[in-house]
């Protein structure tokens, strides 16, 4: 198969898929940084019980693989009257995979911070929430720009398991299988996919480099 | 223990500044303050010394509660230190506090580091509060430093800026915990410089340190700790010419060494 | 990814409560501790309300055969991942001493592929070795259908990490095998490498969690992983959910005993673990 002849046959179903995997990560990682937001406020503040649940969510959805979540929400859960679209099953399962791995990250950037600032903050009058504001918060997101960068990168390919599920459209992994079992489509529109995931990949790097560039801290 | 008579009637007269009653702590099995008792009277420089493990930093962060007590009193001007809430914050702004590791805010300027105390914690409007920082980090010799980062400053650099964080909430009394011990031996005199100032000017100071010299010259009250208790007191030509306890002489007899 | 040592921050951030603070604190202690309990009681009830709480979905657990069988696919998910893991290792190598080579093609080369692997899901190497390789004549057995695609995409962050193990060697090592008279291949190999495996150790481990989690899509082509063979349980007995449950909390017990040994190990060495999500410190 030619790549014009590809293009001419699937063309419309390559953007679409890129479009799919685009907004499927987008949205996937805007819930995931809200949940792991909520999920780090748990897993430090006083409060015990919810230090414990915010521990075991990190530990259950940073080791659990992708597609034993995935097939429990599509296959396990209408067996408990939870039913949910396919495509909200993946996004669901990377978003519950991404938020612990983000609250991960929150809480190495609250590490690096250190107790001296923390103290020295109090020192100043600081209350705690003034001290979160001015010193932690802004300390915490700098330092989790480029691991937040890399997770964005995990997140667009952790769509991909939206293959797993009969997505329509599918998407850019889902989409190879698709043409593969209609047509010989030999290398072709696997490497279409490739470059497609590898240069929005390349691209997420770019933004987060430059964004880190600006907002590093220099320690 | 000897509660010395030199202290009482140094701190006689008005309310002391810093009041310790009684103070006890523990870390889990280890006895880190035994029965403290402490005064401190305005503009009165109580330098406090001893072995490491002595208690001496311990000592220091209770009057602020960045450690708290298990038992006794610690009263800021006749009043018992806050425990928690408004209170404490309030508390804690009439009182500036320079650590040994600096602990300048990393992701702020360095004028940014003095002014935002001032800006945030006492209103203070943000042009008032930059021509009083800049005023200050000139006092403290960093004022051409105002816009860079802290990691970009020398330790001794960034402790002025510390002193000058702490300087611009007007403190009642200023708290040193070993600031010069993280410093490597060149950089030690330019902060010790700004603390005699300081202490020439009035502030009243609770320093902990090893620096025998800025002890010999600059305070009025020497305070010898040792396995967390106040081991002997006094004024500091006496303390060091004449201590009067085995455990002081042998300590001054160690460091006397190097 | 990222291990992090997070209980003395955690802690610091809260100072030791004043009596009134600590009265809030039990106070919302006891107000969780029952939404927790609340939590859990609902998703027990919506268990039993649906029937899956019944015998026959959970009977099949206290037989052996049950247990057998499913360490058998454990046993095929741990022989995939260890091939899958030993190729990431060897073309990872490969990748990073291409990557630091002095020629800037070579190192070009090299770095294109490394992030081509990082920036591709392992899912479509996986169907590229599936549906196209077969189509130019080259037969595979599921084995290597699914060891060579997760051991590709892993290959890349191993290069990554391997990377960041030999800058981590202090350059006063090869400076001075060079004054001894090394050349260069003979330095990296015989002096800088032997001393940054200690460097990687940990985030080697660590990296085995990603490719034993990659291989669980094993069922894709066939091969009789832990997962593969829980899908054959379940249509044996019906058991679906309860299965399914079960599988997931296996392969969490699994993964993160291998991250605890990669964080323990990591801080006996005082090393940290360099993977995709962390970046490499200074």
């Amino acid at each position: 198969m030619s790549i014009s002849e590809l293009l001419s046959e699937y063309g419309d179903m390559y953007v679409q898929a890129l479009l799919g995997t685009w907004w499927m990560s987008l949205v996937s990682f805007a819930f995931a940084m809200l949940l792991a937001l909520i999920i780090t406020v748990f897993r430090v503040c006083p409060i015990k019980p919810l230090r414990v649940v915010g521990d075991l969510y990190v530990q259950i959805f940073r080791n659990i693989p992708g597609v034993s979540l995935l097939i429990i929400l599509v296959y396990a859960l209408p067996y408990l009257k939870i039913v949910m679209d396919y495509r909200l099953c993946v996004i669901v399962t990377v978003i519950l995979v991404a938020s612990a791995f983000g609250s991960e990250n929150f809480m190495s950037g609250i590490n690096t911070i250190g107790v001296g600032q923390i103290e020295a903050a109090r020192s100043l009058g600081m209350g705690f929430g003034k001290m979160l504001r001015l010193v932690v918060i802004p300390q915490a997101l700098r330092s989790a720009v480029l691991p937040m960068t890399n997770l964005a990168v995990a997140v667009l390919l952790t769509t991909a398991l939206g293959s797993q599920v009969p997505l329509s459209p599918p998407e850019l992994t889902g989409l190879v299988s698709y043409i593969n079992t209609r047509t010989v489509g030999g290398i072709l529109p696997f490497v279409i996919s490739a470059l497609m995931y590898a240069g929005t990949a390349f691209v997420i790097g770019v933004i987060g480099n430059a964004i880190d560039k600006k907002v590093r801290i220099v320690r | 223990m000897t509660q010395t008579q030199t202290g009482e009637a140094l701190a006689a007269e008005g309310t002391p500044v810093i009041e310790l009653r009684h103070v006890d702590k523990h870390f889990g099995s280890l006895h880190v303050l035994k029965d403290i008792n402490l005064k401190v009277g305005k503009g009165e420089v109580v330098v406090v010394i001893g072995p490491s493990g002595s208690g001496k930093s311990t000592l220091c962060r209770t009057i602020n509660r960045l450690e708290t007590i298990d038992s006794g009193e610690v009263l800021i001007e006749g009043k018992p230190l806050p425990q928690e809430g408004k209170e404490l914050a309030a508390m804690r702004a009439e009182i500036g506090m320079v650590f040994q590791s600096f602990n300048l805010f990393a992701h702020r300027s360095i004028i940014d580091n003095v002014t935002m105390g001032p800006v945030e914690v006492l209103s203070v409007p943000r042009d008032k509060a930059r021509e009083e920082g800049m005023e200050l980090l000139r006092r403290v010799g960093v004022a051409e430093q105002a816009e860079k980062m802290p990691a970009q400053l020398s330790g001794g650099q960034q402790q002025r800026v510390a002193i000058a964080r702490s300087l611009a909430m007007h403190p009642k009394a200023m708290l040193f915990d070993e600031p010069t011990s993280a410093l490597d031996p060149e950089m030690i005199n330019e902060v010790l410089d700004v603390m005699v100032e300081l202490a020439r000017g009035g502030m009243t100071m609770v320093v902990v340190t090893h620096e025998m010299g800025f002890a010999r010259r600059v305070s009025d009250r020497v305070v010898f700790m040792a396995d967390g208790a106040i081991i002997e007191e006094g004024k500091p030509d006496e303390f060091f010419e004449h201590p009067t306890t085995e455990r002081a002489r042998e300590f001054l007899d160690s460091i006397k060494g190097h | 990814m990222s291990a992090t040592n997070s209980t003395s921050m955690r802690d610091a951030l809260y100072e030791s409560p004043g009596p009134h603070t600590r009265r809030r604190i039990r106070f919302w202690t006891a107000i969780s501790l029952v939404l927790v309990a609340v939590g859990i009681g609902l998703i027990v009830r919506r268990f039993y309300v649906t029937g899956q709480l019944a015998p026959r979905y959970w009977e099949l657990f206290a037989r052996p055969t049950t247990w057998i069988f499913l360490g058998k696919g454990f046993l095929g998910t741990i022989e995939v991942s260890l091939m899958a893991g030993l190729i990431a290792i060897v073309l990872g190598f490969l990748l990073m001493l291409g990557r630091m080579s002095s020629s800037r093609v070579l190192s070009g080369i090299c770095r294109v592929i490394i992030n081509f692997f990082r920036g591709v899901p392992s899912l479509l190497l996986i169907y590229f070795f599936f549906l196209v390789v077969p189509t130019y004549g080259v037969k595979m057995s599921s084995f290597w259908m699914i060891t060579l695609p997760v051991g590709l995409a892993a290959s890349g962050v191993l290069a990554e990490v391997f990377r960041g193990g030999m800058n981590a060697v202090p350059k006063g090592q090869s400076e001075a095998a060079y004054s001894l008279g090394m050349r260069k291949m003979k330095v990296t190999m015989k002096i800088v490498f032997p001393q940054a495996v200690r460097y990687v150790i940990p985030s080697l481990i660590s990296q085995l969690v990603v490719v034993v989690k990659d291989t669980t899509v094993a069922y894709v082509v066939s091969f009789p992983d832990m997962l593969q063979n829980a899908r054959v349980l379940i249509t044996n007995y019906d058991a679906l959910v309860s299965v399914y449950f079960v599988v997931a909390i296996l392969y969490i017990l699994v993964n993160y005993a291998i991250n605890h040994l990669a964080v323990s190990l990591a801080r006996r060495s005082g090393t940290s673990i360099i993977s995709r999500t962390s970046e490499n410190p200074v």
